[in-house]
C-alpha cells in the first residue's frame, strides 16, 4: 500500500509568525536546526494535541512519536492516572510558600526505589541537577576538576559546554577534562596526571551521543570506573537523566551492576510533568546541604503529585521490562524492513532507547532521506539521536511502523539505484 | 580572543590568496597584468606562513614557499606583516629592487581592487555584477580562512580536532562552492566543490550568503526557513560553524 503524504502548512504560517519574536523560530533541540529536520519542509514545527503514543501537529498529522519529547513521554502522552494526580493536586495548591508534603513523600519513594539513593533533592531540568551534582562535588572534596567522556551532553550552563561554543569563556572550562568512553587506561592516565585535583568523573550509562553508534560499557568498565573513584576520593556522578527509568527503575547504574554517589534524573520521572532530581549517597548530603541552590519553582506540588503517580505506575507496569519488550519488537521490525530492501541497518544502544544508522554510504545523506520518508508518513524518527519507547505504544503501532518503515526503503532505494 | 599567527596565516591564504580568484572573475584586474612579463613576489613570514605569488599571463597564482620569486619580502615577526595590512608597516623587498614598480604599481592596484571587492560599499554593490563578484571572493576568502582558524587558533584547533575525516560541500545554490576537506583533525580549502561531500551546508541564493557573511541574518533561523540546507554529517558542519563564528573576530 502506499502511505499518504503529510503536508505542513499551518506549521510553516506558526514558524514564519515566530521567527518574529522567538530567536530562529524555534530554538534547541525541539527545533529545526538542532533537531536536524532534513528537509526542513517534510517535518512538522509545532504541535496541537498529544495522547498515548501518538502527538499530532497542528495541520492535523498523527505521528507515531519515537521521541517521546525527548524522553519525558515514559507511559505515554497525558496518561490518566498521571494526569488526574496532578489535576487533583492543582485544585488544592501548586507554588505555594510552604512547600507540599508531596516533597517529603516523593524524596522517600526515590531513596525507596533509586539503589543507590539515601537522600533527593528536587529542581526542574537536567541541567540544574547535573549542575548541582558537579557543585556538590567540589564542596565535598574542595577539588576543582571534573572528568567528562568525549561526546558527552550534561545539559546547557557553560561548565557543560565547549571552549568553542558561542558564548561559552575558556575560563567556563578550564578545569573540564576529557576520556574516551570505555578507556580505562586513558582515565588512569589523567587521574595520575591530576592527583588530588580531581572533583569528579561525570558520565552516562552509556555513550549515547550523536552522529555515531551508541556504545553500551564494556564489561567491567563501570567497576573499574568505581575502583578508581573511591580509590582517590573523586565523586562518581551518573547523569540518568535520559536514560533515567528506562534501563531500571533502581537506576542505571544498579543495572550496570555498581553505585554511584551521585544520580541525576529528569525526563521520565514524572511522565511530562517538569521535575528533575539528583540523589545521592548519605556522605554527601551535608555538601549538597550547604549550596546555595534554589529555584521559584522546583517545590512546586502539582510536578511531585505527578511524579508520585508516574513511579507508583511505572513499577506496577515493570516498564524497564516493558519497554525493552516493545525495543526488541521495534528494532526486530525495522531490520527485517531494511534487510528486506538490501539496506544496512545498525541499531545501537539498549532496545529502549535504539540508535538508528543505515550504514550503505558515509554520510549519512541515504539516512536522512529514510528518516524524513517516514516522518512525512507519520512515524516520527530522529536522524542523529537515539529514541525513546513509552508503554502506550501498541503492538499495530509497531506493525504499521514497519509498513511505513518499508515504504520509505523503497522509496530511498528507487532513489539511489546506484547504490544496490 | 585572537592571535597574530592565525591572523597572519589568514592574511596570507584567505586574503592574498583571493588574489587567484580576483583575477579570474574581474577582467580590470587581469588586465592589470596582461601583456606584461611574468613577476612573482615571495612572502617570508618568521615563525608564520611563506608563500609566492606568480603573476602570470593575466592570472595570478599562489604557492607554498619563497624558494622562486622574483621579489622576495621577508617579515621579522607575524604581526609585521598582518601590520602591512592595517597600513602600519611599510613592507621592503630584500630581493627583486628593480621590479620595484611592479609592487607599488600593478600589485597595489590589484590588492586595492581586492580591498574593494571584500570591504565593499553599499552603492557599489547596487551594481548586480560588482555583487555577485565581491560575494564570490568573500565566499572564498570565508572558505579558506576557516582552513586556517582550524589549524592554527587555538579554539579553532578545538573544533578541528572533532571533525571527522571528509570534505565538506559550502556552497551557494546555483553559484560557487568550496570544500573544506579534513583530514587527521587538519583543514584545507579548495576552491570548488566536491565529488563526493560527507556534508553539505548550502545557501538558498547570494543574496542570503552575503546577508549571512555580514551577519544581517541568522544562520539557525534560515535553517528553519529552508533557506540554508543541510545534509550528510552535520556534526562536521556544526563543528565549522563553530570555526565560521571565529573568522568575523580575525576578519572584522
Amino acid at each position: 500500500m502506499s502511505f499518504p503524504i503529510y503536508s505542513h502548512e499551518k506549521s510553516r504560517e506558526l514558524f514564519n509568525r515566530a521567527t518574529k519574536v522567538i530567536p530562529s523560530g524555534v530554538y534547541g533541540h525541539l527545533g529545526p536546526a538542532e533537531g536536524n529536520f532534513i528537509p526542513v519542509e517534510d517535518w512538522p514545527l509545532f504541535g496541537e494535541k498529544a495522547k498515548g503514543a501518538y502527538f499530532w501537529d497542528v495541520d492535523g498529522n498523527r505521528y507515531i512519536d519515537y521521541m517521546c519529547a525527548y524522553g519525558p513521554n515514559i507511559l505515554g502522552y497525558c496518561d490518566k492516572d498521571v494526569d488526574a494526580a496532578a489535576i487533583a493536586q492543582s485544585k488544592i495548591g501548586n507554588c505555594t510558600t510552604s512547600p507540599s508534603y508531596l516533597m517529603v513523600e516523593l524524596a522517600e519513594t526515590m531513596v525507596d526505589t533509586v539503589n543507590s539513593a539515601d537522600w533527593a533533592f528536587f529542581a526542574k531540568n537536567g541541567n540544574d541537577v547535573t549542575s548541582l551534582a558537579v557543585m556538590t562535588a567540589r564542596n565535598a572534596t574542595k577539588r576543582k576538576k571534573i572528568i567528562f567522556v568525549n561526546g558527552f551532553y550534561h545539559g546547557v550552563s557553560p561548565w557543560t559546554q565547549k571552549i568553542d561554543y558561542p558564548g561559552v569563556l575558556p575560563e567556563d572550562v578550564a578545569n573540564n577534562l576529557y576520556v574516551n568512553w570505555n578507556d580505562v587506561e586513558g582515565l588512569e592516565k589523567i587521574i595520575a596526571e591530576n592527583e588530588g585535583e580531581i572533583a569528579a568523573y561525570i558520565a552516562t550509562p552509556y555513550l549515547h551521543g550523536n552522529y555515531f553508534d551508541n556504545q553500551l560499557p564494556a564489561d567491567g568498565y563501570w567497576q573499574k570506573v568505581r575502583e578508581l573513584c573511591t580509590e582517590k576520593g573523586i565523586i562518581l556522578i551518573v547523569d540518568d537523566v535520559r536514560t533515567g527509568f528506562r534501563l531500571d527503575l533502581a537506576g542505571s547504574d544498579h543495572y550496570y551492576g555498581f553505585e554511584a554517589d551521585l544520580i541525576c534524573f529528569c525526563k521520565a520521572i514524572a511522565n511530562g510533568w517538569n521535575v528533575s532530581c539528583l540523589c545521592g549517597k548519605e556522605f554527601l548530603k551535608g555538601a549538597v546541604s550547604a549550596l546555595s541552590y534554589t529555584g521559584s519553582y522546583w517545590m512546586s506540588a502539582v510536578p511531585f503529585a505527578a511524579a508520585l503517580a508516574n513511579i507508583k505506575k511505572m513499577k506496577a507496569l515493570d516498564i524497564p521490562k516493558l519497554l525493552r519488550e516493545k525495543g526488541v519488537k521495534v528494532c526486530n521490525t525495522l531490520k527485517a524492513a531494511a534487510e528486506n530492501n538490501g539496506f544496512n541497518l545498525v541499531i545501537s544502544g539498549e532496545p529502549q532507547l535504539f540508535y538508528l544508522r543505515i550504514a550503505n554510504d558515509d554520510n549519512m545523506m541515504m539516512h536522512q532521506e529514510w528518516i524524513a520518508e517516514c516522518v512525512k508518513r507519520g512515524i516520527f524518527f530522529a536522524g542523529h539521536h537515539n529514541h525513546f519507547l513509552n508503554a502506550a505504544l501498541s503492538d499495530d503501532d509497531i506493525r504499521l511502523t514497519g509498513e511505513i518503515a518499508d515504504e520509505a526503503f523503497k522509496i530511498v532505494k528507487a532513489n539511489h539505484p546506484e547504490a544496490f | 580572543m585572537k592571535d597574530s599567527k592565525t591572523l597572519a596565516y589568514i592574511n596570507m591564504y584567505a586574503i592574498l590568496g583571493t588574489l587567484e580568484n580576483l583575477c579570474e572573475l574581474d577582467p580590470a584586474a587581469s588586465a592589470l597584468l596582461t601583456n606584461k612579463k611574468p613577476i612573482s613576489i615571495g612572502f617570508e613570514v618568521k615563525g608564520g606562513p611563506s608563500a609566492t605569488i606568480t603573476f602570470k599571463n593575466g592570472r595570478c597564482r599562489m604557492e607554498q614557499g619563497v624558494d622562486d620569486c622574483t621579489i622576495k619580502i621577508p617579515f621579522g615577526s607575524c604581526e609585521k606583516f598582518n601590520g602591512m595590512f592595517d597600513g602600519t608597516v611599510t613592507p621592503i623587498p630584500t630581493k627583486g629592487l628593480t621590479h620595484i614598480n611592479f609592487l607599488l604599481k600593478d600589485f597595489k592596484a590589484l590588492t586595492d581592487l581586492l580591498t574593494k571587492y571584500l570591504r565593499a560599499t553599499p552603492e557599489d554593490l547596487e551594481d548586480r555584477d560588482f555583487f555577485v563578484r565581491s560575494t564570490t571572493l568573500m565566499l572564498y576568502a570565508i572558505s579558506v580562512a576557516i582552513a586556517q582558524i582550524g589549524n592554527n587558533d587555538e579554539i579553532g584547533k578545538f573544533s578541528a580536532d572533532h571533525i571527522i575525516d571528509g570534505e565538506i560541500k559550502f556552497s551557494i545554490k546555483n553559484g560557487p562552492a568550496t570544500t573544506i576537506r579534513c583530514k587527521d583533525h587538519r583543514l584545507l580549502t579548495i576552491k570548488r566543490a566536491p565529488e563526493n561531500p560527507r556534508a553539505i551546508m548550502e545557501f538558498e541564493s547570494i543574496e542570503l550568503a552575503r546577508d549571512l557573511f555580514g551577519g544581517k541574518v541568522n544562520a539557525v533561523a534560515c535553517i528553519g526557513e529552508g533557506k540554508i540546507t543541510m545534509r550528510g554529517m552535520i556534526n562536521m558542519i556544526d563543528n565549522v560553524n563553530r570555526i565560521l563564528d571565529r573568522v568575523a573576530l580575525y576578519l572584522a
